[in-house]
């Protein structure tokens, strides 16, 4: 194992010297650093173009500046790594180690969120082979991937955005929108269920009414101007997650892991005031750590307390309901943010942004305005980039499932007598991660690197917007920084993939093997 | 009943993302007084120290302005504008032989930490601008291989090849005589200025401080700066040099920033810089110029692109004022927003078609165009420039962006100078502009055809090759297809694809033609228009060689001269081009501003710091 | 509960003989015709796309081997007829004359999708960008798909330093950003033109799908089939291709079907940075990224490229699907409504 994964190490660097001194190459070849001083009539110009020959070493033929290039990143075996200047004078090594973390925190979530949908809905889909909500997930899905995303974009702004601010003024719904939001949810509802025609009907009934309900609550109390969710809804949203987490887990025939669900809400409704003084506005990261541990060590506990043989798949059921709990009270605090927030100077009632990472002109030192603000940038980008990955998930989880169930070992657990929920929770979905966890190891690296019109049109600055700077201004150096960066990721990537698959799938025999 | 319980639960979180899909009625923002401009720029800014030759570009440009007044500023009319708050200056000397320019320091200006401004800090301009003195301190040859330490990108110009000796300082230290070995033209623009940073910041920096000192402090390392100037201190400059050319690289201010890199003049200092936007603040001892109207905050958020995103952000209040070069449609989207103002306005920026009429270097030139073609070539070329859809461009291409734009008639004296009505009628220009299209079109071909009778009618035989930019540019794309449709009117079979790396490719004699924009940053005698038409000017990449063009602009670069007589020479400059024929002007760049209408005070200047040029004045 | 319930049953009657009856006595190819011929969304997309590529490459005409076609369109790219200002709205000229409403000004008129700033026919526009972007899709999907099956079937079935080379060239070809080969490409043979670009996106762009390939093979050799082939002796290429790859069409035909609308996608990035089709050509991602502003203003000029892309991205999944469905050999027959019919009745009963 040890012998493997430092023999692929060692060859990612022989890849990394081959593909950098070709896309080096390349990249000098390709572009003129000094195409921007042509149009210029500034006595300057003069003086720009000896710096820039000097600086850039474009008096070096490309093949022999590699190497230039190259003695600076070798430099990285004595610890003082030199990825070089960006064109600006800038280091290298700053541009991208500032970047990073802006798009990890643009892609992270996006990223668990899609795989989330993407998963479920596939899996759905697939189930309902051939039905209307796997003909409207297919069309849907293929709709999302054609889509260009500088459009998504557009349209999220538009209307999440400034039409949403607008209403925000006041707050009311129009009873137009209200009965076509029925609509649609009694459409996707009546679609993913299904049965008789009869039932169809009662479910788009019941769903659509639902919402129409739901809705002229929230219009006539003006929630979304004054959100907020309260000790009690939050009670009744938990319960039920404790109830669906439990079915899905579980099944529901399972009382300890049920009980001890239910439990773990009702601690957690009992804890609401408490928890309040916690999660003042001095709080911080350490805070919600700590509280995140104290909720996961009471779920083990209560499940402990339940079960007394096979504990495994309560304290999972347990732990999970805990932890939405725990989201629960998190939205619940921001919710609770939200008016004071959106009258700061800074934000002047339009809360929800365009563009940008953050807003710096926040009064300092509030963790929960920090906090919601993070949430509200994220908003937009994550959306956009949620629909348009989700399409290839919903596709590959549908194919992967399908192939799935009609493999001979779900026969068998069929034969067996083992509940159709069983079947498909523990042995089609879990086979069903196989493949797909490779899948989404290797997209993640790529992921990483392709975010460069999100970036761009959202206004955000991280490795896609370098990437755009680098090709833009013929900044070789940058370039080959960002080149470096995400190509060591995607080769670690691929080589964790194939880890994981021979892991996951035990009768894949690579590792082992010379 | 579970499924029904979950699916409600469900249902609550979908139609919550519906009603997140619901739009509606504007309803007008709340107006109370603010005292935040957020403004958007596509560029990042890379450095606070914008003249080395790598961060000599707008947004440093822009910041510099807002965190440090100088001692005079362009106006929206292209005039410059004296600021005797700071400074004054008179000419002490004025002979053909012997000139000197001394500029005298307000008593009582103060840098931002209090220090007072002095004539020393003009000293720094001498030691970043002068080649010689880099020589002679032994701080390298600014043209050379290594450089100088003070990575300066004003080594080259006319005070580097005019300037005699060190400028000396008077003895209270308050004024500054600089002295010429013979009368330069436009002295002002080509003399000293303050820059970024003050010396003694720039001292304290190399002594290793690492927070403001006291006044004295300040003073003592004002007096050890021009010690060292004066007496050449080879290894005390190498270490300002430094400084001066890395330390002000920063892309992030923050509470460990170094605030002695942070010193200036301005009525802005710099509170924070990420990746995100720069945050300026009201600064309290601001004291070199005009007061601020009642904008204390000025946020700039940066790397925000150009079209959709930046009209999206003005409509929903994200960013206050935005200015930028968007296509037709984004401007369409802009003025269609309610709470906004949109101006158009024309940068000094033009774009023109060339032709290739000589050599350039050893590539030797032998097309149709060529001067050494006589008479036909001379035909050739008015026929093609009159052929040249100038008008069409200008009314599809640039008009629906700015509606007031020209088909221009007179590229050094552009529209907006009171003296562009005149040049135009006069320098011979207007000999392409006759007429309709079509009438000047007709005239093309019966030149083309006393070469080549066969020519019209579809029959093309002239090929002419044309250079005009890369793939991405849109409009000079759309450009491209109308000339080559008209230029077969009249005979030209015109080949003109897009080419990437095309601006290195200006210089080869194999393109018979190029257009694209020249971008001016300042308002000089010769308009910056000699380095395009004089021979072996650093823009003409045409090969022209024309005696009457290369006296005048001798002319114009040696000494200042009376405004009537500049006038006169520009219009000479142009009789002899547009006499040469291979040079026409197509339209201005249109710029467009659009800002918060609830913003006054807002006046786009055509030259850089165009948006931010009176901010002093801007408020709610 | 709903989601979990009834399959089960539907695929005991599914199972049952009516699946045997079907398939009985025809060849594997007969099996996979007659299955995707019964995929209504595949069927339907099949004719779509079939119609477009006829219209398109139609309209404008062809030339090939001096064999011209001269297309029925009345315009070429190159013309320049003057900008229809009457009937638009002010500031919009070149609105499409397209009309669907019966009335006076029904039918095609002389410019059915608007024309754009110089006044160039939109329709002529989009139609060669389809031409273009069709051709880019299929290449790409041809190579990089022919590629990726082969470098993946080979790794995956021999394994070892087979395995172990192969996998280090597609290491090699995965951290080569695209984009950035794109534009060198562009930059030296933009040129040459649309299909040689295409060829060599092809070459750079089948690293995911062979890595997909290799690890399907890597668990399919070790099923039980495999073993059977092998000790009835097949020979190791009749092993991969008739016995494998069959059982590993599902995945490859929903990824090459990807690549083939994520080609279309990533000739439209490309051209976005301005590294994809050279001007004066065009493409359908030329277009939609020349006009990204327009679609609130000049809508036209936005979505009638837009649609294309969306018709043929959808259709060319949709066909993907059906064949996976046809291919795979585990694959049942679709449920018909007579089957849900009964299977309905027998719900009820119980």
């Amino acid at each position: 194992m040890f012998a493997y994964i430092s023999r692929r190490i060692g060859v990612m660097f022989v890849i990394l010297f081959g593909s950098s001194f070709l896309i080096y190459n390349a990249a000098a070849y390709a572009g003129d650093p000094t195409e921007g001083l042509r149009g210029s009539t500034a006595p300057q110009a003069h003086q720009k173009l000896i710096a820039l020959i000097r600086e850039l070493h474009l008096n070096v033929p490309p093949p022999a500046r590699y190497f230039i290039w190259l003695k600076g990143i070798l430099k990285g075996f004595t610890g003082h790594i030199d990825l070089g200047l960006t064109r600006d004078q800038n280091p290298v090594s700053t541009a991208i180690s500032n970047a990073i973390p802006i798009t990890i925190r643009l892609i992270l979530l996006s990223f668990l969120l899609a795989i989330l949908f993407g998963l479920g809905l596939g899996i759905v889909s697939a189930l309902r082979q051939y039905s209307r909500f796997d003909y409207a997930m297919t069309f849907i899905a293929f709709l999302m991937y054609s889509l260009p995303i500088f459009w998504v974009a557009v349209l999220l702004k538009a209307y999440l955005a400034i039409s949403f601010n607008n209403f925000l003024l006041n707050g009311k719904i129009a009873p137009l929108w209200i009965l076509s939001a029925s609509a649609v949810s009694g459409f996707f509802w009546a679609a993913i269920i299904s049965g008789t025609r009869k039932r169809v009907f009662a479910i788009f009934g019941v769903a659509g009414g639902a919402t129409a309900v739901i809705l002229t609550l929230l219009s006539v109390t003006k929630w979304f101007t004054h959100p907020g969710l309260g000790p009690i809804t939050m009670l009744i949203l938990g319960l039920a997650f404790a109830v669906g987490i439990t079915y899905l887990s579980t099944g529901i025939s399972n009382k300890a892991a049920l009980r001890s669900s239910i439990t773990v809400i009702i601690i957690g409704f009992l804890l609401y005031f408490p928890v309040q003084y916690f999660l003042k506005k001095d709080a911080n990261l350490l805070t919600i750590l700590v509280m995140l541990l104290i909720t996961i060590a009471i779920a083990v506990g209560v499940a402990y307390l339940f079960a007394k043989i096979d504990r495994r798949p309560v304290i999972r059921t347990s732990v999970f309901t805990s932890l939405f709990a725990g989201i629960l009270f998190i939205i619940d605090k921001l919710m609770k943010t939200w008016v004071p927030y959106i009258n700061t100077d800074a934000i002047h009632q339009r809360p929800i942004p365009t563009i940008s990472q953050s807003n710096d002109l926040l009064p300092e030192g509030n963790f929960w305005f920090s906090s919601l603000d993070t949430v509200l940038h994220l908003l937009l980008p994550t959306i956009a980039l949620i629909l348009i990955t989700m399409a290839g998930y919903i596709r590959y989880s549908r194919g992967t499932m399908l192939e799935v169930m009609n493999q001979d070992y779900i026969r068998t657990a069929r034969a067996k007598g083992l509940s159709e929920r069983t079947v498909i929770m523990r042995h089609a979905f879990r086979n069903t991660l196989i493949p797909i966890t490779t899948i989404l190891v290797v997209d993640f690296a790529a992921i990483m690197s392709g975010a460069i019109i999100t970036e761009s049109v959202f206004g955000w600055h991280g490795m896609g917007t370098q990437f755009n700077l680098a090709v833009h201004n013929q900044d070789l150096n940058l370039l080959m920084g960002v080149f470096l960066f995400t190509s060591s990721l995607v080769i670690m990537a691929n080589l964790v993939a194939d880890l994981l698959y021979s892991a996951l799938d035990p009768r894949i025999r690579v590792v082992g093997k010379k | 009943m579970k499924a029904r319980l979950k699916s409600r639960s469900l249902v609550a979180a979908v139609s919550a993302a519906s009603v997140a899909l619901i739009g509606f009625v504007a309803v007008p923002a709340h107006a109370d007084t603010r005292s935040t401009v957020v403004a958007i720029e596509s560029n990042t800014f890379t450095s606070y120290n914008n003249i080395t030759p790598d961060t000599n570009i707008v947004i440093n440009g822009d910041v510099q302005y807002l965190t440090g007044f100088p001692m005079f500023y362009y106006d929206d009319k292209l005039n410059i504008v004296p600021n005797p708050k700071l400074a004054t200056w008179k000419i002490t000397k004025n002979l053909p032989t012997d000139f000197e320019v001394t500029y005298t320091i307000a008593p009582g200006r103060v840098w931002s930490d209090g220090a007072p401004i002095t004539a020393a800090d003009l000293l720094l301009w001498h030691v970043t601008t002068s080649s010689d003195y880099s020589k002679a301190a032994g701080l390298g040859d600014p043209s050379g291989a290594t450089g100088s330490a003070f990575n300066s990108v004003n080594y080259g110009g006319v005070y580097d090849s005019h300037i005699a000796g060190i400028p000396t300082l008077s003895n209270n230290n308050m004024s500054i005589t600089f002295k010429y070995d013979s009368q330069i033209p436009d002295y002002l623009l080509n003399g000293p200025g303050l820059e970024p940073m003050s010396v003694h910041a720039l001292q304290e920096l190399a002594d290793g401080k690492t927070s403001l000192g006291s006044v004295a402090d300040a003073a003592a390392a004002t007096a050890k700066f021009v010690s060292e100037v004066t007496s050449k201190n080879t290894k005390a400059l190498q270490a300002l040099g430094k400084i001066w050319s890395n330390s002000y690289n920063f892309t992030t201010v923050d509470s460990s920033t170094n605030p002695l890199l942070l010193v200036n003049n301005g009525a802005y200092h710099v509170k924070s810089v990420d990746s995100n936007q720069i945050t300026l603040v009201a600064s309290p001892n601001y004291n070199s110029g005009p007061a601020l109207s009642g904008i204390n905050t000025l946020v700039i958020k940066q790397g925000i692109a150009d079209g959709s995103p930046s009209a999206q952000a003005i409509a929903n209040g994200d960013a206050d004022v935005y200015q930028g070069q968007p296509t037709a449609d984004a401007v369409a989207q802009l003025k269609a927003i309610k709470t906004a103002k949109v101006l158009t306005t024309s940068s000094l920026a033009f774009e023109h078609i060339e032709l290739r009429v000589a050599s350039s270097g050893s590539d030797t030139y032998t097309g149709p165009f060529a001067m050494s073609g006589g008479q036909k070539a001379a035909d050739l070329r008015k026929a093609f420039l009159l052929a040249y859809p100038r008008a069409d461009i200008v009314q599809k291409l640039v008009q629906p962006i700015n509606p007031d734009a020209l088909v221009l008639g007179s590229v050094i004296t552009l529209p907006g100078n009171p003296q562009y009505d005149h040049a135009a009628s006069v320098n011979g220009m207007a000999a392409y502009n006759v007429g309709t299209q079509a009438s000047r079109t007709a005239q093309a071909l019966r030149l083309v055809k006393k070469w080549y009778p066969t020519a019209g009618n579809g029959s093309t035989p002239i090929a002419i090759n044309l250079l005009w930019g890369s793939p991405g540019n849109t409009r000079r794309t759309s450009e491209a297809a109308l000339i080559i449709a008209a230029e077969a009117q009249a005979g030209f079979k015109v080949t003109a694809p897009a080419t990437a790396g095309w601006g290195g490719k200006l210089t080869l004699t194999q393109y018979d033609a190029h257009f694209f924009i020249f971008d001016q940053t300042a308002n000089p005698q010769d308009a910056q228009a000699c380095g395009i038409f004089q021979a072996g000017g650093g823009s003409n990449y045409t090969g022209i060689n024309d005696p009457v063009i290369n006296s005048t602009c001798a002319a114009l670069q040696k000494t200042t001269l009376a405004s009537n007589t500049v006038n006169r020479y520009r219009i000479l400059i142009e009789q002899a081009v547009a006499k040469d024929a291979f040079f026409l002007g197509i339209f201005q760049n249109p710029e467009v501003t659009a800002f918060n209408s609830g913003l006054s005070g807002i006046v786009p200047a055509p030259l850089s710091p165009s948006l931010f040029w009176n901010f002093w004045t801007w408020h709610f | 509960m709903a989601i979990f319930s009834r399959k089960n049953k539907v695929e005991e009657i599914v199972d049952g003989d009516i699946f045997n009856k079907e398939t009985e006595g025809l060849s594997q190819g007969q099996i996979v015709l007659k299955r995707f011929f019964r995929h209504r969304g595949a069927m339907i997309s099949l004719i779509a796309l079939f119609s477009l590529v006829l219209f398109v490459f139609s309209a404008l005409g062809f030339k090939i081997f001096g064999i011209g076609y001269g297309g029925w369109w009345k315009y070429k790219i190159t013309d320049l007829p003057t900008l229809r200002t009457d009937g638009c709205p002010i500031e919009l000229p070149g609105c499409p004359t397209l009309n669907l409403i019966p009335g006076k000004h029904f039918g095609l008129g002389d410019h059915p999708f608007g024309q754009d700033d110089l006044g160039r026919d939109y329709f002529s526009l989009v139609m060669r960008g389809a031409e273009r972007s069709l051709e880019v899709m299929v290449v790409i999907g041809l190579v990089a798909g022919a590629l990726g099956i082969i470098v993946g079937a080979l790794a995956g079935f021999y394994r070892g330093v087979i395995d172990a080379t192969l996998m280090r060239l597609v290491d090699f070809i995965i951290t080569v950003p695209v984009i950035v080969l794109g534009s060198v490409l562009g930059y030296h043979f933009g040129s040459k033109g649309v299909l040689f670009l295409a060829l060599f996106l092809g070459l750079v762009s089948w690293g995911g799908l062979s890595r997909l390939v290799r690890g399907d093979f890597l668990t399919l050799r070790e099923r039980e089939f495999v073993d059977a082939a092998r000790v009835a002796g097949a020979s190791n290429r009749r092993i991969i291709f008739k016995h494998i790859l069959p059982n590993a069409i599902g995945v490859i035909i929903v990824n090459v079907t990807l690549l083939m609308s994520g080609a279309i996608l990533l000739e439209a990035a490309l051209s976005y940075l301005g590294f994809g089709v050279v001007p004066p050509d065009v493409s359908l991602g030329l277009l939609i990224s020349q006009y990204q502003d327009s679609f609130t203003t000049r809508p036209w000029l936005f979505w009638w490229p837009g649609l294309i892309i969306i018709i043929v991205a959808l259709s060319v999944n949709f066909i993907g699907d059906g064949l996976r469905d046809a291919f795979d050999p585990r694959q049942r027959r679709r449920i018909s409504r007579k089957d849900r019919a009964a299977e309905r009745q027998s719900a009820e009963k119980n």
